[in-house]
């Protein structure tokens, strides 16, 4: 770690961005204060890799609505729950008697569905392509062993074309590595072929700084460069079976994305065969069209196009503990991150 | 976007692994994984195993080193 | 055969009322200051004391390491020795729901009678009620104490001076672990985890008896190690730098933060105390309390400087600074 930490504080080159593209990593970048070893013209922006930062107002719309009907209950991932719809927030229709649960696992929502048949178990899938073979795995499961009390609300997102939208964004790109786990390393072998370069990186501090490391190093050839970093779990292939389940069980659909617009099939909704297990469609759900708070700027942060210092709301109406965009919500959002291990 | 955990599998059972992480065990879904064994160590992520951890990690070697050449 | 149960009779204060306390209370705490009466009258010495009081409400009642009743002694005690004060009389009041097992509440009392003989506090007053099915989460206790502060302690939140060092009793964030697994909400089990739970006055008087050079003595209960040491640098204004490579974890407590993707030092304790004290007594503090039973892995966790006046800065495991995130509401689990 020493060796890379050395190499990529003494970096003296011509000044690069580099993009994390996942949430996890801008976490753990901050947790560990790597950006404040960098050198100047190194500077590290983060995208749009926060599943909960990108998932549009409507949605939350959607699932307060759902929340608020007779005999429902609601499970989601944690940070969900904070984040503000349009009116209120998940939290703020628990407050109202809405049950909601923190579930580890879409497998838990579906065991909560089999111990409670009585109620409506709705699951909250949001998440890119290592999220989504777990949700794909309960509603195979559910149509298998005839759970009719489950349901799934989707916003799942996949990274492939979001790249393209970010294209110009950064110089080398911190591809997501678990994400990678599932899909393999050829998408990143192609976008090379298009001039993107961009390393596979793990999330220790030692795989952090050694992907960051090699990002240096390759730079300085000054051709387009691909490396996995990350070697010990993503495979060239990615996770056959994994990528198997997906394909089964959802297809490709057009997304919105928070700051980012519709992005064409870069999202993933059941297939024909499992639409029953479609919330959306179950509860005849009408079309939201959910409003943020409109000076916020969560969504130029999240294309990297502005810093949250920037924005008018940033810590001062906006905190963790009163958010107001999404991406001071999670724990891995950058307006979040931003706050909660300040600037010294 | 993705919180992984590597720990270690005590167990398997009919596509359900118990896993380890530093003295917290779950059980955890072992339908996306083929071959796996007591013993094994895989990343987890939202109860589900999805990778085998195998082979060897990345290293980088400072200037005058054949990384750089 | 009917069920031996609380029943709303139990809380109305009439003859039943009594009974219960006669039965189960009484029988777990007679001494001979125990009061009949809405108030004890007590011999104090005409020296300084501490007062405190503490409401508990922890769902599941009864965990791996204890139960509510250890615990609202524990809080209530442990609050009091973090003034210098040596615990003399506690009160509790519980609220009780209907239907509410007589043997679990029998359980209830006698861990705080053990607690509070481990820790020389008399519980000399009570009040129950009972409370109808579905007013209270099973049981709500809360105890009140007073305790005789020490001739030489002078604790205080506000008295943390830059080059004092920050000792933390023992390894954190073990009782929040202890309940999030105890609710079995997330399928999650740590065999090796249990609750940090303890009376702290004996760790204290032994500290005391090493130094009476101790500045600020802070029980880490809700929202752990991290806001207490938060709520330091802003009380005494100052700034603090924590080492976090030095922080004690517990290896459970370590895998079910990385599965959940939570911060130990925001995990709630128990049984353990941050310390503030100049350098120079600090080793000899330490050496103390790993000699003391709930504080075997005590260790510096960083020390006080005069800038960044309210903040805590981390030294990461690469040698960065950063901030400590600042604690925030409700703990949700990061996971995707």
């Amino acid at each position: 770690m020493l060796e890379a930490k050395k190499i990529v504080e003494s970096y003296s080159g011509r000044p690069l961005r580099v993009m994390e593209v996942c949430g996890t990593h801008t976490h753990e970048i901050f947790r560990l204060g790597i950006r404040k070893i960098l050198p100047e013209n190194l500077k590290l922006i983060s995208g749009p890799g926060c599943p909960v930062c990108v998932t549009p107002v409507g949605y939350i719309d959607k699932a307060i609505q759902l929340a608020l009907m007779e005999n429902t209950i609601i499970c989601t991932f944690g940070d969900l729950i904070r984040v503000p719809g349009t009116e209120t927030s998940l939290a703020g229709a628990r407050s109202k008697g809405a049950e909601i649960r923190t579930v580890y696992s879409p497998m838990d929502a579906l065991a909560l569905a089999k111990d409670q048949p009585e109620k409506q178990v709705i699951f909250l899938s949001v998440g890119f392509e290592t999220t989504v073979p777990g949700a794909c795995l309960a509603v195979k499961r559910a149509k298998k062993s005839g759970i009719k009390n489950f349901s799934i609300l989707t916003a799942n997102k996949t990274m492939p074309m979001a790249y393209n939208a970010l294209h110009d964004s950064a110089d080398a790109f911190l591809f997501p590595g678990h994400v990678s786990v599932i899909t393999g390393t050829k998408l990143y072998e192609d976008l090379r072929e298009k001039g993107v370069s961009g390393v596979v990186a793990g999330f220790t501090a030692e795989e952090v700084l050694t992907a960051l490391a090699v990002i240096v190093q390759e730079s300085q050839k000054g051709k387009p460069f691909f490396r996995n970093c990350y070697p010990t779990v993503v495979k060239p292939e990615g996770n056959p079976l994994a990528m198997q389940v997906t394909a089964e069980i959802m297809e490709p659909c057009d997304s919105e994305w928070r700051g980012l617009g519709v992005i064409p099939q870069s999202g993933l909704k059941l297939r024909k065969e499992y639409q029953e297990y479609d919330a959306e469609l179950r509860f005849n759900l009408p079309p939201t069209e959910g409003r943020g708070n409109p000076a916020c700027r969560c969504g130029e942060i999240l294309r990297g196009d502005c810093c949250p210092k920037d924005c008018p709301l940033f810590g001062k109406v906006c905190t963790p503990l009163h958010p107001v965009g999404a991406c001071m919500v999670s724990g891995e959002g950058t307006c979040s991150a931003y706050y909660q291990y300040g600037e010294l | 976007m993705c919180v992984g955990l590597s720990a270690k599998v005590l167990r398997i059972d009919d596509g359900t692994a118990l896993i380890d992480a530093s003295g917290a065990q779950r059980e955890v879904s072992a339908e996306l994984l083929d071959d796996l064994e007591p013993g094994d160590y895989v990343m987890v992520h939202a109860g589900i195993a999805i990778a085998k951890i195998t082979g060897e990690k990345v290293e980088v070697q400072d200037a005058g080193s054949e990384e750089n050449r | 055969m009917k069920q031996d149960t609380v029943t709303l009779a139990h809380g109305a204060g009439g003859a039943q009322t009594s009974e219960l306390i006669d039965r189960v209370f009484k029988a777990h705490f007679a001494n001979p200051d125990f009061t009949g009466d809405d108030a004890a009258v007590l011999s104090l010495s005409g020296k300084k004391m501490a007062f405190s009081t503490d409401g508990f409400i922890v769902s599941p009642f009864e965990f791996p390491g204890g139960n509510i009743g250890k615990l609202s002694i524990c809080g209530t005690v442990n609050d009091l020795a973090c003034m210098g004060a040596k615990p003399k009389y506690l009160s509790c009041a519980f609220v009780i729901e209907e239907g509410f097992p007589m043997d679990k509440l029998e359980e209830i009392a006698a861990a705080m009678e053990k607690t509070a003989a481990e820790a020389g506090v008399r519980i000399v007053a009570g009040d129950t009620k009972v409370a109808g099915k579905g007013q209270v989460d099973k049981i709500f206790i809360t105890t009140s104490g007073v305790g005789e502060i020490m001739e030489n302690a002078n604790t205080s939140g506000t008295y943390a001076k830059p080059g004092d060092a920050i000792i933390v009793t023992g390894d954190v964030g073990r009782h929040g672990c202890t309940i999030l697994l105890a609710r079995d909400e997330f399928g999650i089990e740590a065999p090796d985890v249990d609750s940090d739970c303890a009376p702290l006055w004996g760790t204290v008087e032994e500290m005391f008896k090493t130094t009476s050079d101790i500045h600020v003595i802070r029980d880490a209960t809700r929202g752990g190690v991290g806001t207490v040491l938060y709520e330091i640098a802003e009380q005494s204004k100052v700034g603090i730098k924590l080492d976090s490579k030095s922080v004690p974890v517990a290896d459970g407590v370590k895998g079910v933060c990385g599965m959940l993707g939570l911060e130990p030092l925001y995990l709630a304790c128990e049984g353990r105390l941050v310390v503030f004290a100049p350098a120079e007594v600090a080793p000899a503090l330490v050496e103390t309390l790993r000699k003391c039973p709930y504080s075997k892995n005590a260790a510096i966790i960083g020390e006080v400087i005069a800038d960044q006046v309210g903040k805590v800065v981390m030294t990461t495991e690469i040698g960065a600074q950063t901030l400590l995130p600042r604690p925030g509401g409700e703990l949700l689990p990061r996971i995707c």
